[in-house]
């Protein structure tokens, strides 16, 4: 994607020089840019130059000293960074592409973003206005093409439009529930000079768009009232505890009432895992006591998640028996799929703080022990077995030692597949932040770029990534992305030489046809050492304690591959399609 | 199977139009008929979209999913009893010289349609009404030898004492059209 077009040449003459007088500096549109994007409070750019952005790259070289870019080595990478660093910093993420194969291959981190509600800002160069619709070098419709997985898309042709259009960008993508927003950026409106003085204003309120935060009155009283009454209330919670900022007012709320709290995939880490009202997660690979009791409640009471699919199983089946009070920020997620009760629609954090003084102060510790009947059933069939120091080193394993070794402080970046649900499964999780994976899109491919994206986020946090041998190989180049900017991330290969998630349907529902799932893998290591990134394999149990440490020791970026059971299912599971109730233990 | 009209009232910008139809596209929901105007507010653009549905909270969660567009304003779901609603039909009708001549009193007074053009030896006649009524006249001046016949998509307005201002957002002087 960094071919120039012959085209660029004679374009970049059209920069007009702006009149030297008293009056204020007229910026281009490119230059508007930079400064739209540091009056938001931008601290990195993820991005990738080419043809049609060079004018908005050429700027951007005078502001490496207020504006920080990461130079990616694949489009995809910058989407899935500024995905990781929205994630723990909690602000939009910012990627910077080309026309063309810069801007669809950045589709991939939209689609994932948009599911799983990361805010981010892409802009994304186009062909000069004129040009437009004319097949020109490196064009692509991607406004047509991203505007069913965005949040909002917009084509500046036009330098004035700059910084209220990022304004509005910033104020989309962040509010509500958050999600990416597009921004297509002709070449002429990057080059051509503001007509006016540059200013900017932040946007704060829109005439169409206008999300729900405070929840109404009636809402709260309605919610409370069948909180109050509930006798087995239980309390499913997702990343709209994280977004919103709720988990102290989670907390407190749960401490109150006394209720069983379970969390959804992207919730994980909302409460931390020792909290005595915490019960464990939900859905496919969620733990079993969770999934199950969710049969024996009887209101549920969904906080900032929406009920999907690996969540409920099949819906039709999913809390009949419950009154189902919906606290969601998005009124388009009510009774979409499970219809709730007591809808109430506001941020969770603000919905949360209102309802506490309602709800009556209650023990339902009966209840909340019914819980531990199945945990220790779940400890008995599986956690025992896949804990146990006999034959190959197991996944569970590694991720239960890292966990102890970090003291659950770790951010933990999962990739997709089998490691992700182990990871989701081992790592005890102390606080906010700390699991960062692609949930609703199912991204492969995810974790490397992600991983240092999250560290840039977060620096002073140790940053794991747990990587699948086939995701590894999806964003490999991104080993020189990290080798460049030096960002100290941990990523461990929990290598099976198999798509191991795949290799298990098929092992459990295609009747083991293990149909194109066996990896021949390169020699990460030695990879790893070619970009100039030090790392080490360790296929011995007793070497994984050692290994870790030298993993965590290391002050720069560091692999380690760990060889681990070749044919390892995941377990408890909810075969798809199959009522929660139906959960496999083996 | 029930026709369901959905009014959306939006901002007037660039691409709306794709932002909407993807909605029904991505949920295999077809458009029966599809109409954008401006509204009597500047800057206002009125979308009447027909479709066929058979189970209405389906048709809710699509209106909501619309609502969702940042530039969408308003969006209402209706059925047909809860609106006033017309379509528009032009048929060119062949008048061949010592051919069967057009019957004006009956297209006028009985199927209230209009010629509103005069050709050499055809005629343009103009029909509004809902889709029955148009396709009652259809029958009826088929066998002149109809050459053309285009009908346009349902325009409708709810059948309630408020205006479209009043669903706008407050905060906006929304100025008449001219």
């Amino acid at each position: 994607m960094t071919m120039v077009a012959a085209q660029d040449a004679a374009a970049l003459e059209e920069v007009q020089t702006p009149a030297q007088t008293e009056a204020p500096r007229i910026l281009s549109g490119a230059q508007a840019l930079m400064e739209s994007l540091i009056a938001e409070g931008t601290e990195v750019i993820f991005g990738y130059p080419g043809g049609a952005i060079m004018p908005t790259y050429d700027a951007l070289f005078d502001y490496t000293d207020r504006l920080d870019h990461i130079l990616v080595r694949h489009e995809q990478g910058a989407g899935h960074a500024a995905q990781g660093y929205a994630r723990t910093s909690g602000k939009p993420g910012v990627c910077l592409v080309t026309s063309g194969p810069g801007g669809t291959n950045l589709v991939t981190p939209i689609a994932d973003a948009i599911i799983d509600c990361t805010p981010l800002v892409c802009i994304i160069g186009q062909v000069k206005s004129t040009l437009l619709g004319t097949d020109a070098f490196q064009e692509t419709d991607i406004i047509g093409v991203t505007t069913p997985v965005c949040k909002w898309n917009y084509q500046i042709t036009n330098a004035d439009d700059v910084p209220a259009i990022i304004a509005k960008a910033f104020y989309i993508a962040k509010s509500g529930k958050p999600g990416p927003v597009v921004i297509d950026f002709t070449r002429d409106a990057q080059v051509s000079p503001m007509t006016k003085p540059y200013e900017y204003k932040k946007v704060e309120t829109l005439a169409s768009y206008k999300p729900r935060v405070i929840p109404k009155d009636e809402h709260l009283e309605r919610a409370a009232q069948l909180i109050n009454n509930a006798q087995r209330p239980y309390v499913l919670f997702g990343q709209g505890v994280l977004i919103s900022g709720a988990e102290e007012e989670l907390k407190a709320f749960a401490e109150k009432t006394d209720i069983p709290c379970a969390s959804t995939l992207l919730g994980l880490s909302a409460m931390p895992i020792d909290h005595p009202n915490y019960v464990g997660w939900l859905g496919m690979h969620g733990n079993y006591g969770p999934n199950v009791l969710t049969t024996q409640a009887d209101v549920v009471i969904a906080i900032g998640m929406r009920f999907d699919d690996r969540v409920t199983g099949d819906a039709t089946k999913y809390i009949r028996q419950a009154k189902v009070i919906h606290i969601e920020i998005d009124p388009a997620e009510i009774d979409k799929i499970i219809k709730a009760d007591a809808p109430v629609v506001g941020d969770a954090k603000e919905t949360l703080k209102r309802l506490l003084p309602l709800v009556k102060q209650n023990n339902h510790a009966a209840w909340r022990n019914e819980f531990k009947k199945y945990d220790l059933i779940e400890e008995q069939k599986i956690t025992q077995r896949e804990l146990t120091p006999e034959g190959q080193i197991k996944m569970a394993e590694v991720v239960n030692m890292l966990s102890e070794k970090t003291k659950g402080e770790a951010c933990v970046i999962a990739d997709v597949g089998q490691h992700q649900m182990i990871a989701a499964r081992y790592y005890k999780f102390k606080n906010p932040r700390s699991y960062i994976a692609s949930g609703g899109l199912g991204t492969m491919g995810f974790a490397i770029p992600a991983a240092f994206g999250a560290k840039k986020g977060a620096p002073e946090r140790e940053v794991v990534a747990f990587i699948g041998d086939g995701c590894f190989q999806m964003t490999i180049q991104e080993l020189g992305t990290i080798a460049q900017s030096g960002l100290p991330v941990k990523l461990i290969i929990l290598n099976n030489n198999y798509l191991g998630m795949v290799r298990q349907w098929q092992q459990l529902f295609f009747e083991k046809r293990y149909s194109f799932v066996e990896l021949q893998n390169p020699d990460f290591v030695t990879i790893a050492k070619g970009f100039g990134i030090a790392g080490h394999t360790c296929s011995e149990r007793e070497n994984l304690g050692e290994s870790l440490d030298r993993l965590l020791q290391s002050d720069k970026p560091y692999l380690l591959e760990v060889m681990v059971e070749k044919e390892e299912n995941v377990f408890p599971m909810v075969p798809a399609g199959a009522a929660v109730a139906d959960i496999r233990l083996d | 199977m029930t026709t369901y009209t959905i009014c959306v009232f939006t901002e007037n910008t660039f691409g709306l139009l794709n932002k909407i139809t993807v909605i029904f596209t991505r949920r295999r929901i077809n458009i029966e008929s599809l109409t954008v105007s401006e509204t009597e507010r500047q800057g206002v653009s009125r979308y009447t979209i027909t479709i066929k549905h058979d189970k209405r909270e389906e048709v809710e969660k699509l209106v909501r999913q619309i609502r969702k567009v940042v530039e969408v304003l308003a969006v209402f779901g209706y059925l047909d009893d809860e609106i006033v609603y017309n379509e528009i039909a032009l048929f060119k009708v062949a008048t061949p010289i010592g051919g069967k001549p057009i019957d004006i009193e009956t297209i006028n007074k009985i199927y209230k349609a209009w010629v509103v053009y005069w050709g050499l030896d055809y005629v343009v006649i103009e029909k509004a009404g809902n889709e029955n009524e148009i396709l009652d006249f259809f029958r009826y001046i088929k066998s002149y030898g109809i050459l053309e016949f285009v009908k346009s998509g349902r325009v409708a307005v709810g059948k309630t004492p408020a205006g479209l201002v009043e669903y706008l957002p407050e905060e906006v002087h929304w100025e008449y059209y001219v």
